[in-house]
């Protein structure tokens, strides 16, 4: 597996068309690989990290290296940053119980439910952060990791943190509009079973994985005292 | 040197530099004539009187929560009793009068000790009404903030962002940048001139001179930020090379 990370340009007039459909820029990044079929170590998995108006990054997990030329010519910085690659297999193969990571997790947050009139349940979204972060919480058991508490033992919650959420409608040919609910979360894990975990982080959680969800990362920990 | 300090703030306020018959306009930012009025207003001036040294105070204003413009259309008609009894009503001329509407403005007064501290006593017990600009214009909560040792642009730069605390919050952001405007100092060459030093208010006779404006932008801590200036998350750094 390949982990790329690449800043990309909001300012460049195409970016309005990728940065603005999940769509667009599902098909961009698929656009990257010569054969973007999921394999067994895993699938593309990509997410979109604004952090300012003029700070945005994509991320990528791949089970091949991707080429992004198109992306960079189109809305990055063609001439002085292009996309960086690394390998993926490292990390995850050193992932051991009780490690403690960062994570960052962009996810659809959805539960199965049936409206009037409805003959089926489909997929509804969770609305409120509460409805969000218990999505999360309930399926991280499956997910290889635990949560590490913070604070003193009177007011220990979960390191969880709904730092993001919105509400995505855009277009898909052929098909009415399609509306996607997603919330990133930020917290700090603790690693129990390193094989759920690189399940999670190489095939991703949850729905609308192609429209940037689901994909989870890890960064060290902030060192103590810190934080 | 010594500032008095005012919260203009109300549902609309209207302050007019240029209005000319039926079209009454406002600034998006308190005049000098206007708070001068205020003032005097509150001093118990009748607007014949003299304005004394009121009008050489220096006077500054920062727009800290710009609202919106409004304009209405006003109709009136004046009734007239007909000799069988009846009434007939013949119309006024229409007129369109500018507001801002929900906005909060923090106005500053430079001058000496004595008279800025004489200023803040009259607002805090006003002997006329106090209004914004125009007298349908009452000001909501109290006008008066205090009197400091600082000077005017100082005043303007430090003093605590009085936005109401619903627009702060939709800030967001720790610091906003509020745009300010100031009677300019005599040796700067820049400047806007706005015909607006009151000389004199009586009805008969209104007079205004000319006055030089500076515009500026000053830096003010937002207590309701609730932005964080968040580490971004580098999943780069966990893999080495």
């Amino acid at each position: 597996m390949f982990l790329t990370k690449m800043p990309l340009n909001p300012r460049r007039r195409a970016a309005r068309k990728l940065l603005g459909s999940p769509q667009a820029l599902h098909a961009a990044v698929q656009a990257g690989f010569a054969d973007p079929s999921p394999t067994e170590e895993g699938r593309v998995l990509w997410r979109l990290d604004t952090y300012g108006q003029h700070r945005v990054l994509l991320y990528t997990a791949s089970p091949e290296k991707p080429d992004f030329t198109h992306i960079v010519e189109q809305v990055g910085w063609p001439t002085t940053e292009a996309w960086q690659t690394r390998e993926y297999d490292g990390l995850l193969e050193s992932l051991r119980p009780g490690q403690h990571w960062q994570f960052r997790l962009t996810a659809n947050p959805v539960h199965s439910a049936r409206r009037e009139d409805w003959s089926d349940t489909k997929p509804l979204a969770h609305v409120t952060v509460k409805q969000q972060e218990q999505w999360l919480l309930d399926r991280i058991p499956r997910l290889g990791f635990q949560l590490v508490t913070t604070g003193s033992d009177g007011e220990a919650a979960p390191d969880l943190a709904v730092v993001e959420r919105n509400n995505r409608r855009f277009n898909r040919r052929g098909s009415d509009p399609v509306t996607i609910a997603t919330a990133t979360f930020e917290g700090q894990l603790e690693v129990t079973e390193p094989a759920a975990l690189r399940h999670a982080l190489t095939f991703g959680i949850g729905r609308a994985k192609a429209y940037g969800c689901g994909m989870l990362t890890l960064a060290p920990p902030p060192r103590k005292g810190s934080a | 040197m010594t500032v008095v300090a005012l919260r203009l703030a109300g549902p609309l306020q209207a302050w007019g530099s240029r209005s000319r018959f039926v079209r009454r306009e406002t600034e998006k930012a308190p005049t000098k004539s206007g708070v001068i009025g205020m003032v005097a207003a509150a001093k118990g001036l009748r607007r014949t009187d003299s304005l004394g040294e009121l009008p050489d105070l220096r006077f500054g204003v920062r727009i800290d929560q710009p609202g919106q413009l409004l304009r209405d259309f006003q109709t009136a008609q004046r009734p007239k009793k007909e000799k069988d009894g009846t009434t007939s009503w013949s119309s006024l001329p229409l007129s369109q009068r500018y507001y801002v509407s929900d906005a909060v403005f923090l106005a500053v007064l430079e001058g000496e000790r004595g008279l800025v501290e004489g200023i803040d006593e009259a607002v805090r017990g006003p002997e006329f009404p106090l209004y914004l600009g125009r007298r349908s214009c009452p000001p909501a909560g109290p006008v008066a903030l205090g009197v400091y040792d600082r000077g005017l642009e100082e005043a303007l730069a430090s003093l605590p962002w009085v936005a109401s605390t619903r627009s702060q919050r939709r800030h967001r952001a720790n610091t906003v940048r509020l745009a300010t405007v100031r009677d300019a100092h005599p040796d700067e060459a820049e400047g806007e001139l706005v015909q607006d030093i009151p000389v004199s208010f009586d009805p008969n006779r209104r007079q205004h001179a000319w006055r030089t404006i500076t515009r500026g932008t000053v830096e003010i801590d937002n207590p309701h930020g609730t932005a964080e200036k968040g580490e971004e998350h580098d999943p780069m750094a966990s893999l080495g090379g």
